[in-house]
């Protein structure tokens, strides 16, 4: 198990090789620094030195951020999750139920109103948590694949989302519930959830375990991983972490809707992959992905600051994500790490 | 065939009861518009004595065409769709015209509105009006606060794709390029999706780029909302700028209550649906109608919102 580790994580001990992050760091920096050179070219004014921007890039991609950090790992064992917006969604809606304020006539449940914020906390984590541990269930007994099993479980939850109050909107949460998502109260608690996963995944059994399992699972069952066990634990935590993307969400906008959640699962993996980790298992980072998501920022906001007309938009953003990962796989390749 | 014994079948089941006259309905879906739609049918219908039959298509096609079979197979006097695909209404058009049955689209504008048979009508609101009504509200707000001498907006867009998005945008566009509103600049102009958060991410990138706005135009009410947040958020005064949106939800009638959103656009989806009903009664006794009934978009503004509150 040991040897899986290091030789995934970092090269050669002689040559001291610069670690992986380094390049989606790089490719940051390039990405920001022609918003730059366009942003006095067309505004006239800075793009990067602006910190109120600087904040606003971070804040309006870390409910995805949070995501992305379940991805992280999820992709690490060499699975995927493509059901985190919709157990975001679904989460959002049954959570939001439970938040609402008395004065609102129309409550999903009257009696139910002005509760302590830890119940809607609790019950939508709880959902997530659940959701997640249905798709690891799946995934490790029945062993159908990944892709597969987060399907069903995006098709269903996204149902669920939709069922649970019959497409009405549900709003005007309690004021200690929209503080969960008031300010840059999104950003510290991705930041929190960074930091836990970076230690988690970087320095302890969990970690280990999660990259053993994507490296080679063969090798990881004999070493005397108990892998499905693993992979049940690995989802749910995915499952947990896109339940508290969707309270964060829905307590920003102080309001769930039907659409909310929509391909954030395909935003989160992009980023994760920006951010250098390999969909084939084994490798990867919370600080990559960090990056990754910072790139994501960088480029929404970019876009509005240079005035890109919004059909263009999602062009170049697509380009951007496939020329990011292209550029990844050929400096590896150099690198003879392929 | 199957279908066709399905439909003889429950003619029998139906035409036993059906003394009084009676209208089939077809419902797209049940969305939270259409249910206050279809509601709207059944209690006119009610109230007009007259029997209806309401299915729901759950949005396919073929579903709704075969539900359109059958209500002509049970001999009903009318029927009243919400069409699934607004594409596909061609077919439905000519089914029930071979069966001399009046038909009566409603909310949804076919594609062969220009082509409808006499006896056929449709009945909804002209989605032109909703944008003008909101834009020229603004236009005349802002010359209220003293800046009809130049104005600068910013624009909200919904879904790119999304037919009522790019109606509405182009409304913004047309209703500046009359001489009583040329007054107003548009500044920026991006899409949020419709989503709210989207929006105040957006407005967060607007402000942070030094944009300044006497007005902020947006496609519905949501994205209204979401860029609300962000400027109560970066210390605006919600009384020096002014803000519409589009739809009368009950978010927006709340944040039009507190003083924030100055501006938004009912749909009537009950009048809509009162409305058909009329139409499809009309129609069976052989009146003309013309190929539309408009039900107006109403304007609402903080003077009359207390009679939108609850309705939508």
């Amino acid at each position: 198990m040991a040897t899986t580790t290091t030789t995934t994580a970092v090269g050669e001990p002689k040559r001291r090789v610069l670690p992986p992050e380094f390049n989606v760091f790089i490719g940051l920096l390039v990405i920001a620094g022609i918003f730059e050179l366009l942003g006095w070219f067309v505004r006239g004014d800075s793009f990067l030195f602006n910190l109120q921007r600087v904040s606003i890039i971070i804040l309006q991609v870390s409910v995805i951020g949070i995501i992305a950090v379940g991805m992280t790992q999820v992709i690490i064992t060499g699975g995927i999750d493509l059901s985190s917006g919709s157990v975001l969604a679904m989460t959002a809606f049954i959570a939001m139920s439970f938040a609402q304020v008395s004065s609102n006539a129309r409550a999903v449940y009257p009696s139910l109103t002005d509760l302590p914020v830890i119940v809607p906390v609790a019950i939508g984590l709880g959902v997530g948590l659940l959701a997640g541990l249905i798709n690891g269930v799946l995934i490790a007994y029945t062993k159908i694949p990944p892709f597969i099993a987060t399907l069903g479980m995006m098709v269903t939850a996204r149902g669920v989302a939709n069922w649970y109050t019959r497409g009405q909107p549900v709003s005007f949460p309690t004021e200690s519930y929209a503080s969960i998502g008031q300010g840059m109260m999104p950003v510290i608690i991705f930041a929190i959830v960074a930091v836990l996963f970076h230690i988690l995944l970087k320095y302890t059994l969990y970690g280990r375990r999660t990259y053993a399992v994507g490296s080679n699972e063969q090798a990881a069952r004999v070493s005397g991983i108990n892998v499905e066990r693993h992979l049940m634990l690995v989802y749910a935590i995915a499952g947990g972490l896109s339940a508290l993307a969707g309270i964060v969400l829905s307590a920003r906008g102080q309001t769930a809707q039907g659409g909310m959640g929509l391909m954030y699962e395909l935003q989160a993996i992009a980023m994760t992959v920006i951010g250098g980790t390999s969909l084939t298992g084994g490798r990867g980072s919370i600080i990559g992905t960090t990056l990754g998501m910072i790139i994501f920022g960088v480029i929404t906001s970019g876009f509005t600051f240079i005035r890109v007309s919004a059909y263009y938009q999602e062009i170049i953003m697509g380009i951007i994500i496939v020329g990011a990962v292209v550029l990844d796989v050929y400096r590896q390749r150099l690198r003879g790490r392929i | 065939m199957k279908k066709f014994l399905l439909g003889v079948a429950f003619s029998a089941v139906l035409t036993s009861s059906a003394f009084a006259q009676t209208i089939g309905v077809s419902m797209s879906e049940l969305d939270n518009f259409l249910t206050i739609l279809r509601n709207g049918i059944a209690d006119y219908a009610k109230e007009k004595g007259v029997e209806v039959q309401i299915e729901v298509a759950e949005k396919d096609p073929a579903k709704q065409l075969s539900q359109i079979q059958n209500f002509i197979a049970s001999g009903v006097d009318a029927i009243i769709v919400n069409p699934v695909d607004t594409d596909a209404t061609a077919a439905q058009s000519k089914i029930a015209a071979d069966a001399g049955i009046p038909l009566v689209y409603v909310n949804r504008q076919p594609a062969n509105l220009d082509s409808l048979p006499d006896n056929q009508t449709f009945v909804g609101s002209n989605e032109v009006d909703s944008g003008t009504l909101e834009t020229k509200e603004v236009c005349r707000l802002l010359k209220e606060k003293g800046k009809g001498d130049g104005a600068n907006i910013v624009v909200l867009m919904g879904q790119l794709n999304n037919q009522a998005a790019r109606q509405r945008t182009q409304d913004i566009h047309d209703v500046i390029a009359t001489d009583e509103c040329s007054f107003m600049k548009i500044v920026e102009e991006q899409t949020a999706n419709w989503y709210r958060t989207e929006a105040t991410d957006l407005m967060n990138n607007w402000l942070s780029a030094g944009v300044e706005f006497d007005a902020v135009v947006s496609n519905n009410d949501e994205m209204a909302l979401g860029a609300i947040q962000a400027m109560k958020a970066a210390g605006m005064s919600m009384e020096d700028v002014v803000v519409g949106g589009v739809d009368a939800t009950p978010d927006a009638l709340a944040a039009m209550k507190a003083g924030d959103l100055d501006v938004t656009v009912f749909q009537n989806a009950a009048a809509q649906g009162s409305g058909a009903v009329d139409a499809a009664l009309k129609l069976s006794q052989g009146e003309k109608l013309g190929n539309v009934v408009w039900v107006p978009f109403e304007l609402v503004t903080p003077e009359n919102m207390d009679k939108y509150m609850g309705q939508n």
